[in-house]
């Protein structure tokens, strides 16, 4: 071999030490010897190919694909060397029935462990199906269009002052898109209406969803037709589709094909087609669709002008790109193009249009997405959490049991067990336990599926038999929880002396479990405090949120929907509900003071020639809407009643924006917002008209009567039930056609904080599982260490102990860990709960308070666990005990 | 043991084996292996497909003197055995009974 002299000049490059001392840990004897030549030869010649750094890394990536159970095996022959007899391994087969007998029999005889054991991992366990479910549900959303990686949806960026995002486009944007540019194999626009009034017949009234579509809807999504003609559906004017749900609850067994469908009164429409219903995981939730060409008769305000400044949120544009064109280049190039042709300079600057892949839908905040990844990931770590703490109950159970264990190891050592087959014993034992728990863990999940369905709104399935992934979970589970549970206790039992352990001269220390048990004990109870910590702060919050002064009257206000606000019907309505007794106000408007999507237009003040910089949110409600919710009118004066924007109420936080001294000084002055001129009356307190989380941001209020689509009604709480029997009689009386429903003004201000209160239920059940595992395990460990101690105990008492000192034996060694835990788990926890609080821009202040209080009662839960049992041990008579000897 | 069938990678390895004759070892074979080959090879699988080899009888190994060049560490150099040549020949054999008995015109449809 020819050497480049290269290398024996100066120090010589080695290969890793790590990596050479490791293999030399690792392999065979046999084989040990050659392979750190082999690859102490190919280091040399590669860090003369591509120098010292490559090889290295080399090195390291050769050692990775060395990793092989037969790098470790030992040769046959070699043992053969030194038996007389033809040495060969335990047929794992026949040695499995063993291990099993054994392993069932230990655990029938140490009930207790084994039920403690049982309880927590299936606990643990249970929450992981649970929550990878729930993942796994989030994650498939709109997943199972075919090429649902070139379908998009187009949505609206808004650059003012910030920007703001909406998922819908000018309606023009569809037709541009279609015809200008050829880049999109379909493109499907659609509007969705969320509760119409849909009737079958004079009678048989149903509030259902809809939305109207492009033919090209149904080529873009795969929404399969059961009956009818893919091709033309949607096509004819007056046609309809509906899903198979939709056509069982209003038909029953009738043909739903020909039959005909009223839709609000103002359309009647054929159903030409029947969709196959749609599954649980999209977010497309109408399950009525409708030519798009009818928009116009049904909604004409949506589609009235085809102008390029105005857009709704409801109205979308969904396109499947050809498979050769890049989302990158669309967003750069050709939806830029589009701004640049349809708008003035000025508009220009504020509009841009992206594209938003189908699977970021259901996770983007900006865009009405119903959560973000971040918080499945959060509880994918809680799971994860959860089964660490019930492995640490089995490993610690374990270690501490190993001792009383010592005996029966040593005999078996002796009789020549080897450390492999007991190390696998133990294994055994461990999948046992694991193995039950897994099935007590499956029906826990299937018995929780339907409250966690009910807390969140959902339809998580869980088919444990037919769903892969799922089964391909629990397996990995399964293994995993054998393998962190079973590994180390496994091997402190398997490397026992066989003499110590007969002799009984092993000792706490040498289980070396000792203080590994305490880290692992600190552990769990810092998991437990963080979630007890997080469920205080999240509850304090979201009390906070809603019981705070929200700046407006909130309480015994009922909001009625208002179908038809043409003038007469609106103060027909009014007259009818004041004079009912417990009827107290009455107001129209379009949205009540809290809301969650509002949207900001520009504004222009007095004479100043440019727009402001800030955009205002606009609330339309008549002269009643202040007075009725309590808002005060700090300077100028309310509305005056009329129909048309006449006149302006201001906020606070507008005047300020505006950069004026006082707020006497925009009284009288003139505004134009949102094209609209009038003038300004008034000034209004600041309330929080979004949650908590936004800051409170400029907002005017006006009479615009034909926006008006709810009716707000403070009744007296005393006699609820004939006040609201009398509302819906009135309001029945004025639209028959429509279905009455009616909602409290606190429901709308808890919708706010939804997905809050969601999470705030889970954690709650995440925290008292944590710490009831963490319970059981302490239960168990204090058990068997009472019963380790009894001697001692019983000297100490005929020694004259008393029985609280006894008691603090327990009891100081606990609290010494529980302190550890918690200084551990506050840190981490004022980090996390501090980041999510960054959310709200409203929120509570993090005291020392909500920390002491999470340990203080992690602290009464472990004093009470630990108590019996130490009180027991604590207060048996001393003669039993020393007795035995 | 397992049956002495040889395996395509093994089948591979052991003609590399045979074809370095007296100097088959570890980097010599994944040397030669990734040249012919034409992609990187990887220690440890061409090492586990030899030591399966040896399992199976088909070929045998010995230590050589320990080498500088190697950190004072030896080689194992790998012979072929009978065994292993038979093997090798009966794969020929099969592999070129299939070569025969394929029909002129399989391929014709293919252009």
């Amino acid at each position: 071999m020819n050497r480049n002299n290269k290398n024996h000049q100066g120090s010589q490059p080695a290969p890793p030490r790590w990596a050479e001392r490791l293999l030399e840990r690792l392999t065979a004897p046999h084989i040990r010897d050659e392979i750190l030549g082999d690859l102490y030869e190919l280091f040399q010649k590669r860090v003369q190919r591509y120098g010292s750094t490559q090889a290295q890394l080399l090195y390291g990536l050769e050692m990775l694909l060395l990793l092989h159970p037969r790098l470790w095996r030992k040769q046959a022959q070699y043992v053969n060397r030194y038996t007389t007899t033809v040495y060969s391994p335990p047929n794992p087969m026949a040695m499995l029935s063993n291990y099993v007998k054994i392993a069932w029999r230990k655990l029938n005889r140490h009930k207790s462990y084994t039920v403690i054991n049982v309880v927590s991992l299936s606990l643990g366990m249970a929450c992981a199906i649970l929550i990878f479910t729930l993942v796994k549900y989030h994650l498939s959303f709109d997943t199972f269009h075919a090429d649902q990686n070139r379908i998009y949806r187009i949505y609206t960026e808004l650059h003012t002052e910030k920007v703001t995002y909406s998922t819908g486009v000018p309606n023009p944007m569809g037709e541009a898109f279609r015809s200008g540019y050829n880049v999109a194999e379909k493109v499907g626009r659609i509007a969705f209406l969320t509760k119409r009034v849909v009737a079958v017949a004079p009678q048989k009234k149903f509030e259902e969803d809809i939305a109207f579509a492009d033919p090209d809807f149904f080529d873009i999504f795969n929404f399969p037709l059961l009956e009818g003609n893919p091709k033309s559906a949607l096509q004819d004017h007056n046609t309809a589709l509906i899903t198979d749900r939709i056509a069982k609850k209003y038909f029953g067994n009738e043909n739903p094909i020909g039959q005909l469908l009223h839709i609000d009164e103002s359309l009647v429409v054929k159903i030409t087609g029947i969709l196959r219903n749609l599954p649980a995981t999209t977010d497309f939730h109408s399950e009525i669709y409708l030519p798009f060409s009818n928009l116009q008769n049904h909604s004409p305000w949506m589609v009235e002008k085809d102008w390029w400044l105005g857009f709704n949120k409801e109205m979308q544009c969904f396109i499947r790109l050809k498979p050769d064109v890049s989302a990158a280049v669309v967003d750069s190039k050709i939806l830029p193009a589009i701004v640049d042709k349809y708008y003035d300079k000025e508009n220009a600057k504020h509009f841009r249009f992206k594209l938003q892949p189908i699977a970021d839908v259901h996770f983007n905040p900006n865009l009405r997405g119903y959560t973000e990844k971040k918080n499945l990931w959060t509880f994918a770590l809680i799971g994860f959490f959860l089964v660490v703490t019930a492995c640490v109950n089995f490993i610690n159970l374990a270690t501490a049991q190993a001792l009383g264990r010592a005996k029966e190891i040593g005999v078996r050592k002796a009789l020549g067990s080897q450390q492999g087959t007991l190390f696998w014993q133990f294994i055994t034992e461990t999948a046992l336990i694991a193995g039950l728990s897994l099935i007590i863990a499956s029906g826990l999940a299937y018995l929780a599926l339907p409250f966690v369905n009910q807390w969140f709104g959902i339809k998580l399935m869980l088919n444990l038999l037919t769903d892969t992934y799922l089964l391909i979970f629990l397996f990995g589970l399964l293994l995993i929880v054998i393998f962190c549970s079973g590994a180390y206790p496994g091997l402190i039992l398997a490397r026992f002396q066989p003499v110590l352990a007969l002799k009984g001269k092993l000792s706490q220390q040498s289980t070396g479990g000792f203080s590994l048990r305490k880290g692992l004990v600190v552990t769990q109870f810092a998991i437990s405090q963080l979630l007890i910590i997080g469920t205080l702060i999240i509850t304090s919050q979201l009390r906070y949120s809603q019981q705070a002064d929200l700046g407006f009257r909130k309480d015994a206000m009922v909001i009625l929907p208002v179908p038809d606000n043409k003038k007469s019907k609106i103060s027909t309505l009014a007259a009818q509900l004041s004079e009912l007794s417990g009827v107290e106000n009455v107001t129209f408007f379009d949205t009540p003071p809290a809301t969650e999507f509002l949207a900001s237009t520009s504004f222009r003040f007095d004479s100043r020639p440019e727009n402001e910089k800030f955009n205002i949110s606009i609330k339309a409600g008549d002269h009643q809407y202040a007075p009725t919710f309590n808002i005060p009118i700090l300077a100028g004066r309310n509305l005056n009643p009329s129909d048309t924007i006449r006149e302006y109420l201001l906020n606070e936080t507008a005047v300020k924006a505006l950069g004026l001294a006082s707020l006497q000084e925009v009284i009288g002055k003139a505004a134009t917002i949102n094209g609209r001129s009038g003038t300004i009356v008034g000034v209004m307190k600041d309330f929080h008209y979004k949650s908590f989380r936004v800051a409170i941001e400029p907002l005017c209020l006006t009479t615009w009567g034909e926006t008006y689509n709810s009716c707000g009604v403070t009744i007296n709480p005393a006699n609820l039930g004939p006040t609201l029997a009398g509302l819906e009689k009135a309001w029945t009386a004025l639209y028959p056609s429509s279905i009455f429903t009616y909602r409290f003004m606190d429901e709308d201000i808890e919708r706010l904080y939804k997905l809050d209160t969601m999470l705030l239920r889970l954690i709650q059940a995440f925290a008292g599982i944590a710490i009831f595992v963490g319970c059981l395990g302490l239960y168990g460990l204090v058990s068997f260490m009472a019963d380790q101690k009894k001697k001692e105990i019983g000297v100490r008492k005929v020694l004259g102990a008393s029985t609280f000192g006894i008691l603090w034996l327990f009891g100081k060694e606990f609290s010494r860990l529980l302190l550890v835990a918690f200084v551990l788990a506050a840190p981490l926890a004022w980090w996390v709960m501090n980041k999510w609080l960054t959310n709200f821009v409203y929120r509570i202040e993090l005291g020392a308070g909500m920390f002491i209080l999470a340990m203080l009662i992690t602290f009464m839960v472990a004093l009470l666990t630990v108590g019996f049992q130490s009180m027991k041990a604590a207060l048996m008579n001393p003669i039993k005990t020393l007795r035995t000897e | 043991m397992k049956g002495t069938q040889l395996g395509e990678f093994e089948e591979i390895v052991l003609l590399t084996i045979t074809l370095l004759y007296d100097d088959a070892y570890g980097v010599a074979v994944v040397e030669a292996l990734s040249k012919r080959l034409e992609r990187p090879m990887s220690l440890g699988v061409v090492h586990r497909t030899m030591q399966r080899l040896e399992e199976k009888g088909l070929v045998h190994s010995r230590f050589s003197e320990p080498i500088a060049e190697r950190g004072g560490r030896a080689k194992r150099l790998f012979t072929i055995t009978l065994a292993g040549e038979q093997a090798l020949r009966e794969a020929r054999r099969i592999r070129n009974e299939l070569w025969e008995e394929i029909p002129k015109t399989a391929f014709d449809h293919l252009t």
